[in-house]
């Protein structure tokens, strides 16, 4: 009974959304939108901006989760979800290096760039003419809701944007409200990088991983790491044993029986569980709305009783 | 013509020539000569100016060479080098005309002055023929020779000679000394361009039958001291040479010519 | 010295360098024909702004006289440097200049700036800054008294530039997020766009590039060794202190724009040797323009290689330049040619 409301919920939710969209795409927000950027800029845009061009895998995912993504004439090399991206002309930015020629000649209104864009491309493609909003990286969910209302503004999808804001709290408050109550808090250790089992990478406080983890009712093993991201030696994690490993680099080909098999890996509570779950990386690192997708995923992992 | 008053050098902290005074005068050859590690080649060194003294001072006709910018001293000076470590890809002619570096310009500038100059040096030198020659194309002899050309061409007044014959075969030693000597008693007007008169030519020698054919005067150092100073005569004296060298020597009467021979007894 | 003074080296290096800098402007993800390139001159002369103009003004020519100088400024201190030391093996980055730059850049890349021109300008400072500091240090070290020994230089370069890498590296690792934009720095791919890093390296490539351009007789002398140069009359100290001075100052500034640019200021001055042979007098200015050329021309395949995306040009300098430097050296099979 409790899924069914939840279903009808969530319908109810995707069509409002979806009146939202189109009513959005139809009648722009008239007026100058003026807002100020992660670098202290003072952006203006003339109309909600209808050629985009997105320098970061996260800014696609959130353009198109705020309806925009029509609005998107180029993203760069990396972006690659939701799978419409794919038919976007790419920007290049392997290597930090973006084709500007190519942005120039793509005539966007709006540059939509990222933290891991430099302050001097920024100025670069502001020297070349072009309108850049820098979206500053989030520093919690509620941070990233916010950069949604962001993009909402610029694109002029702001019903679209409450709509789906809404939704996602609503998730997230359902999490936390199941997570409130669980009693054990498993420990995990969420692999980066394994290629080196010595000392694999992973991800101390201050990333989404560490803090999704904690909101989902675990405990990151690696969270008094020194820094945002490291490697953990092998002796530490002996010693931490998690019961939960969670591969974040299976998308580069890692799988639980190579885990298993590493030496001296097997004293791992998690190893001898069994427990070690593939997990896309892409829903924690790029701070987008799919960060509800993996907290979700997440408690199923975490708390696999809890319904 | 060069003076040279209580001179004192030193590498690294050791003490390897010891209140020297030398004299050397124009139109003569001064051979040095003493046993390994004395002094020679640091005489050497000290006055083209790569060693600075640790004491004492070297005047050219009343002027004190130690306070000279490298360009005028080399223009007092010229070193003829031991054949080694000569760039292989330079031409002999390319070698030969920066010996004229003292007197170009920043740029290496050269005039018809300077080319005129240089073949004069190579034909006395007998080394003309080779000019286009690569340095890596030469012989030990005639790269001695060219290096001989090069310092001509600086017009000096003093010629300094470290070793020249230590790589040669025996009859390019005997030539290449036989020009020194005919360079020296018999200077071409064209190296009086500096109007200094005569040049004076201190050689660093082993060999000792050299040193009794071919010079004027001899200079014997041992442990960085002056043992001996004078004529071929005064300095090649058995017991003399015995000391310094820590081998019994003999000189003796050449049979077949006027030079005296030093033999191991 | 007797030299062949003929202009025909020069004759086919300035075509080389006018067909690289004709591709550089025409060739990129956006393909420009001629008949384009005189439009965007038009619309210069008429102030009207086009796409193509923006591109060809703004993008291309700046990156195209970028790179040509950033080629020019190695390739000219690699053939100093190789005279200078009498080493084979030497390049601008001899003495510590590159690491230094490096360290700067990635521990200036490790710190949030400002939006401002400082802040803006905090990486390419940082990097000068840094690589004549640690220029200076080598120096320091490298000095006995008033002499400066080249084998100290080289020594005390290798050890320095190891401290600044190792330093570089282990910044890299603290600063993940910043991995990328640090090992582009490194490897070339980091050249700064628009006429700002064209007009901040002009005074440095100028002053330093032109005072290299004098040393060509000091140097031809200085290959006889230290010993016989000062015999020839050459003030070997403070010629080597000037080539160190104007190289550093030159190379510190290219890297501060362009990142580290690797094997331009290795191969140009050996590949002239073996085309030319071994006066510095002509192998200097020559060497800037075969190093602009050289630069331009893998600029263009990097561009081209993995289009739209752009690799890092030193990737290429190295992927390119090694086999056609290996090319002219089995050509030439002149067995003594270094000097």
């Amino acid at each position: 009974m409790k899924r069914f409301s939840q279903l009808l919920l969530v319908l109810a939710l995707l069509a409002t959304v979806l009146a939202a969209c189109t009513s959005g795409a139809q009648s722009p927000t008239a007026g100058p939108i003026t807002l100020t950027d992660g670098l202290g800029r003072e952006v203006t845009l003339a109309a909600p901006a209808q050629r985009i061009v997105s320098m970061a895998p996260s800014n696609t995912e959130i353009l198109f989760a705020v309806s925009a993504g029509d609005q998107l004439v180029g993203r760069d090399e990396f972006s690659n979800f939701p799978e419409a991206a794919a038919a976007v002309q790419s920007i290049g930015g392997s290597m930090g290096d973006y084709n500007f020629e190519q942005i120039v000649s793509l005539k966007p209104d709006l540059v939509l760039a990222a933290e891991i864009n430099t302050p001097e491309q920024v100025k670069a493609l502001e020297d070349l003419g072009l309108t850049v909003y820098y979206l500053e990286n989030p520093a919690d969910i509620q941070g990233m809701f916010a950069n949604l209302e962001i993009v909402g503004q610029l694109t002029g999808h702001t019903a679209a944007v409450t709509a789906l804001v809404d939704s996602l709290r609503q998730r997230v408050t359902g999490v936390e409200a199941k997570v409130a109550n669980v009693d054990t808090r498993p420990k995990v250790f969420y692999e980066l990088d394994g290629t080196d089992a010595a000392k694999p990478w992973t991800a101390g406080s201050g990333t989404f991983i560490d803090q999704l983890i904690t909101m989902a009712g675990g405990e990151n093993v690696a969270a008094s790491l020194d820094g945002a991201w490291g490697q953990i030696s092998q002796e530490a994690l002996l010693v931490a044993n998690p019961e939960i490993i969670l591969l974040g680099d299976a998308a580069y080909g890692t799988t639980a029986e190579q885990v298993s098999a590493r030496a001296g890996w097997e004293a791992i509570q998690a190893v001898q569980t069994g427990q070690i779950v593939p997990f896309n990386d892409d829903t924690v690192s790029r701070p987008g709305p799919r960060l509800v997708d993996a907290l979700e995923e997440l408690v199923r992992i975490l708390h696999p009783d809890l319904k | 013509m060069l003076e040279i008053h209580g001179l004192s050098a030193a590498y690294s902290g050791k003490h390897v020539l010891k209140q020297v005074n030398v004299d050397l005068q124009p139109g003569e050859i001064l051979a040095v000569i003493g046993p390994n590690g004395a002094g020679k080649s640091t005489l050497v060194r000290v006055l083209s100016g790569i060693l600075a003294p640790l004491s004492g001072q070297v005047f050219f006709r009343g002027q004190d060479i130690g306070k000279l910018q490298p360009h005028e001293r080399a223009k007092l000076i010229a070193v003829v080098p031991q054949a080694r470590s000569i760039p292989p890809a330079y031409t002999a002619w390319q070698v030969v005309m920066l010996g004229r570096t003292p007197y170009l310009n920043w740029f290496g500038q050269t005039s018809s002055q300077d080319e005129e100059l240089v073949h004069l040096a190579m034909e006395r030198t007998r080394t003309l023929e080779l000019a286009q020659r690569l340095v890596s194309e030469l012989s030990g002899g005639e790269l001695q020779r060219v290096l001989l050309a090069r310092a001509l061409v600086q017009t000096t007044p003093i010629l300094l000679l470290d070793e020249p014959t230590t790589h040669l075969d025996l009859q390019y030693q005997i030539s290449l000394l036989k020009q020194v000597q005919d360079l020296v008693h018999q200077p071409a007007n064209w190296s009086l361009a500096n109007g200094h008169g005569a040049p004076g030519a201190m050689v660093v020698l082993h060999d000792l039958n050299l040193v009794a054919r071919f010079a004027d005067r001899v200079l014997l150092l041992v442990e960085g001291e002056v043992r001996a100073l004078g004529t071929v005569a005064e300095v090649l004296q058995p017991e003399l040479l015995s000391e310094a060298f820590g081998i019994a020597l003999d000189v003796v009467p050449n049979p077949i010519g006027p030079h005296p021979l030093v033999v191991a007894r | 010295m007797e030299l062949r003074h003929t202009a025909r080296p020069y004759g086919f290096a300035l075509l080389a360098l006018a067909a690289a800098g004709l591709l550089s402007v025409l060739v990129g993800s956006v393909t420009l024909s001629i008949s384009d390139l005189l439009e965007g001159l038009r619309s210069l002369g008429s102030g009207v702004e086009s796409t193509a103009g923006t591109i060809l003004f703004s993008l291309r020519l700046p990156r195209t006289i970028l790179i040509a100088m950033v080629g020019a400024a190695l390739a000219g201190s690699g053939t100093a440097y190789q005279g200078l030391f009498r080493n084979p093996l030497a390049d601008p980055y001899l003495i510590g200049v590159a690491s230094g730059a490096g360290l700067g850049a990635v521990a200036a890349m490790s710190i949030k700036w400002s939006y401002t021109t400082l802040g803006l300008l905090a990486v390419p400072l940082a990097a000068f800054a840094s690589g004549l500091i640690t220029v200076a240090i080598v120096y320091a070290l490298a000095r006995v008294g008033h002499a400066l020994p080249a084998s100290n230089l080289i020594l005390s370069g290798v050890a320095v530039s190891s401290f600044a890498t190792a330093l570089t590296s282990f910044l890299m690792l603290r600063a993940s997020g910043e991995l990328r934009r640090a090992l582009a720095w490194l490897l070339g791919g980091a050249t700064m766009s628009g006429w700002q890093p064209v007009l901040a390296l002009l005074p440095y490539w100028l002053v330093g590039l032109g005072i290299l351009m004098t040393f060509g007789h000091a140097l031809n002398v200085l290959q006889f060794g230290d010993d016989q140069a000062q015999q020839l009359g050459l003030p070997v100290n403070r010629v080597r202190r000037w080539i160190i001075v104007a190289a550093s100052l030159t190379t510190a500034a290219a890297v501060s724009f362009a990142g580290i640019i690797g094997f331009v200021g290795l191969i140009i001055p050996h590949i002239l040797r073996l085309l030319i042979g071994p006066d510095y007098r002509r192998l200097l200015p020559l060497s800037l323009i075969g190093g602009a050329a050289l630069l331009l021309g893998a600029d263009v395949l990097a561009r081209v290689l993995l289009a739209p995306q752009e690799l890092p040009v030193g990737i290429v300098t190295a992927l390119a330049g090694a086999p056609f430097f290996l090319w002219v050296l089995r050509r030439s099979r002149q067995a003594n040619y270094w000097s």
